[in-house]
């Protein structure tokens, strides 16, 4: 688990392009939208990509994209639980 | 001569429920649904779409698009009682020649020949060959509120004396481009469109064409359909894609387009909804009419749940679906509709309704935020107000540029010295002043936008920021278009970028300009060729909000694969280049001030006409003579030869003796090379003279005298920059 979310830290300020934030910084607690990172749907909508491309995990729903992006914490559970690659 | 009446006399349509006026209104008066699972192309899950079959290219020339297709066909109906050929055509597209490109694309295809139909401004240019039309063609590309802001257009050229009978519309071809962005925002309804509906889970893609035929008169005309009596226009400035909330840029464009037809907001008897199905925009747009309609809204349906969303072609359809149903008594149904939404609280009919309709409201929004509303009325409903809408001068009150040199400064440097400024600006200068969270998803061409906005806001020393944005864009935003196309293609059709999609719409640069300086007034993106600054600046004379200031801007990104096989100009020139310009401008109440106006656009197919109109249109030899020290031509390298047979017409019709400067020499080709040469022309003449590495002989001193400023090619166009 810690491994993944190393990785998913990386993942997100790539994915996103978030050039002046440090990978390691980021609060895995704290909320992934409207928080400090400034992450809003439309990167939502790019991670789901990502996570289905690089973990082949589908978030395709509303309501699981809800609680599965809460923060970067349910994300790495999530997909720890689903990942077919 | 100018109009306050401006009347539907024909009108031309084809949707996923009929091909032509009649089946259209007997799909209405059935309700009849046009939503199947797509086929045009394999997909896994196929979505429902609004598809048009047989192909409407069936009996076309078949290189042509099938969004050209499509408003040919629409055009050619429009126009079937009419003798004559159009003043002007306006059509609002977003998908432009895509249908073909992006299967050009997949199948790397190196011939631009191939991509000739590519260019969103290539739809109208092609109408008006196909209808001979000798005036101009113009393109808007708002997104998802292109064909009503068309319209909106259409109507302005009519009551400023621009036209007296012009057609206007919109058209999309559906294609992979677009079902893929959609699909991958997560905003399509594998149920197919539910508008309002509690149930609603996004927009069911659409496709098809409308064509208006608009005709300014004094009492209405006997073949009148019905009368386009006013349009709104407005921005919400919040978010690239979502609608705001509160609805309140959905608002403001209603009561606008209530207010410019001279109306009160109890007189609209119906409302033909945006209403896209998505959650997000049902429940804002409601929250909009709720408030500016209070307990008495008047009924209302949305036509997506019968034909999907047409995006371009979307707001022409409804007006043309809204004239007709005045003409007849009806009120569409607005299928998909089953239970109502406690969040929206309003519930329209899911079957048409008969009975007599004399005012109604149809809305269109789009991508970038920005709204549109039309009000359509019986044709006897004139109004005698008389109202001043003369074409204003803009005064500048700033202004700035990115060349291969740089800025405005080094810029003008070289452009004075008589040295070059082609080339491409590195990133880190085009960005340099720009906050990193503000550009953070945006690629080069919204970076040269918002970098042009920021320099120019800056020079103008305005303690308000500009309320209005009018953006030209020949190409649009080409890094996100390929970029999308190519990870599509990469994972074989399975993936693509959202960010990316949002990205490629044409207007989403002006979107963040608009962003940027939270500007809630008209937002209008022309995408005219060589001429789309020419466009928003013409935009921007009937648009710009009186006693405020707009920002008008022309810029272009010159793409290293892609450019060349779109761009003849880009193609043949030694040294690639991209940049833009743009002004802060405000209408000018007094002579007084650097000035820009918009003095004439046409087709430029023939040269002797067009030039002989163009010296009658400014005033004459003595007066041309009189008034311009110094002519700047617009000469594109793919057309160098029809271009300077044009510019001899001219100055052997006019014999002109100052000196005439081809400014793409200093620019590099691209096709906001005129967005430059205004800016040029701004600062040349807050300097009085032209130096004589430019003129060629001596020092001009300009006197009194102004700049004037010719396109020249396919189409003809004149600007003036005067002190």
């Amino acid at each position: 688990m810690e491994a993944l979310i190393a990785e998913l830290k990386k993942k997100l300020v790539e994915t996103i392009n978030l050039p002046e934030v440090n990978p390691d910084s980021i609060d895995i607690n704290a909320p992934l939208v409207g928080g400090e990172l400034g992450i809003d749907s439309i990167d939502i909508l790019e991670l789901v990509v990502m996570i289905e491309q690089d973990y082949g995990v589908k978030i395709d729903s509303k309501e699981v994209g809800k609680q599965v992006f809460a923060n970067l914490k349910s994300l790495a559970e999530y997909i720890a639980a689903h990942r077919t690659q | 001569m100018t109009f306050a009446n401006v009347f539907i006399t024909g009108i031309g349509i084809i949707s996923p429920v009929g091909t032509g006026v009649q089946e259209n209104l007997e799909a209405i008066r059935t309700a009849k649904s046009g939503l199947r699972p797509l086929s045009l192309f394999p997909v896994a899950n196929p979505f429902p779409a609004g598809e048009i079959h047989p192909d409407p290219g069936l009996g076309l020339d078949p290189d042509l698009p099938r969004t050209h297709a499509l408003a040919l066909r629409a055009a050619r109906e429009a126009l079937a009682r009419e003798n004559t050929p159009p003043d002007a055509i306006v059509i609002g597209v977003t998908t432009g020649g895509m249908p073909k490109t992006e299967l050009l694309l997949r199948e790397k295809n190196p011939h631009p020949d191939a991509y000739r139909w590519h260019g969103a401004g290539t739809v109208a240019t092609c109408l008006a060959r196909e209808l001979k039309c000798p005036g101009p063609a113009f393109t808007i590309s708002t997104a998802c509120s292109s064909g009503a802001a068309a319209l909106i257009f259409g109507l302005a050229l009519i009551r400023s004396g621009i036209a007296l009978r012009v057609l206007a519309g919109g058209a999309d071809g559906l294609c992979r481009f677009t079902y893929f962005g959609f699909n991958s925002l997560q905003l399509l309804d594998p149920q197919g469109a539910r508008p309002l509906d509690k149930n609603r889970a996004g927009m069911s893609l659409g496709e098809g064409a409308a064509m208006l035929l608009l005709v300014g008169a004094g009492p209405a005309p006997e073949n009148a359909i019905a009368r386009l009596a006013g349009g709104g226009l407005s921005c919400d400035a919040y978010h690239a894609t979502a609608p705001r909330p509160d609805g309140a840029g959905a608002f403001t464009a209603m009561r606008e387009a209530i207010i410019d037809a001279g109306l009160a907001i109890e007189d609209i008897d119906y409302i033909n909804l945006h209403g896209t199905g998505t959650i997000d925009n049902d429940a804002a747009e409601t929250t909009a009419i709720k408030k500016l309609f209070g307990k008495t809204i008047p009924e209302l349906s949305s036509l997506k749940g019968m034909t999907g969303h047409s995006l371009g072609a979307a707001g022409a359809i409804d007006a043309a679906v809204c004239a007709l149903g005045l003409e007849q008594g009806i009120v569409p149904a607005n299928a998909g509709f089953r239970e109502a939404d406690p969040r929206i609280g309003i519930s329209p009919r899911p079957q048409p309704h008969f009975r007599p309709l004399h005012r109604l409201l149809s809305n269109s929004f789009g991508f970038g935020g920005n709204n549109a509303a039309l009000v359509i009325t019986a044709p006897g409903e004139t109004t005698s107000a008389s109202r001043n809408f003369a074409l204003p001068a803009l005064r500048v009150r700033g202004s700035s540029c990115l060349t291969g040199a740089g800025g405005i400064n080094p810029t003008l440097d070289k452009f004075i010295s008589g040295n070059s400024a082609a080339g491409m600006l590195r990133d880190e200068e085009i960005v340099k002043d720009l906050p990193v969270r503000a550009i953070r998803r945006l690629k080069r061409l919204p970076r040269l936008a918002l970098s042009l906005a920021a320099a120019a806001q800056l020079d103008a020393a305005l303690k308000e920021n500009p309320a209005a944005v009018f953006f030209g864009t020949a190409w649009g935003p080409l890094s996100e278009t390929y970029d999308f196309l190519m990870k599509l293609f990469e994972t074989k059709e399975s993936s693509s970028s959202p960010t990316d999609f949002i990205g490629s719409v044409h207007n989403a640069p002006a979107g963040q300009v608009a962003l940027w300086f939270q500007a809630t007034g008209a937002n209008l993106t022309a995408a005219c060729g060589d001429y789309s600054f020419e466009q928003a600046l013409l935009m921007a004379s009937l648009f710009s909000p009186a006693g405020k200031f707009s920002i008008v801007l022309g810029a272009e990104e010159t793409h290293p694969l892609f450019s060349p096989r779109l761009d003849a100009s880009v193609a043949g020139d030694a040294v690639a280049s991209d940049g833009g310009g743009a002004l802060i401008v405000t209408p000018a109440e007094a002579e007084s001030g650097t000035r820009m106006k918009s003095l004439f656009f046409s087709s430029g197919h023939n040269a002797g006409a067009a030039m002989a109109s163009l010296v009658s249109a400014l005033g004459g030899l003595e007066i041309i003579r009189g008034k311009y020290g110094v002519l700047f031509a617009g000469i594109p390298g793919a057309d160098d030869a029809r271009a300077r047979e044009q510019m001899n017409i001219f100055l052997s019709l006019t014999g002109f003796p100052g000196p005439v400067i081809d400014y793409r020499r200093y620019t590099g080709q691209y096709a906001a090379a005129a967005a430059i040469a205004s800016v040029l022309a701004v600062r040349l003449i807050a300097n009085g003279k032209i130096p004589r590495s430019l003129t060629g002989a001596e020092d001009l001193v300009l006197e009194k005298k102004g700049i004037l400023i010719l396109g020249l090619g396919p189409q003809i166009t004149a600007m003036e920059a005067r002190g």
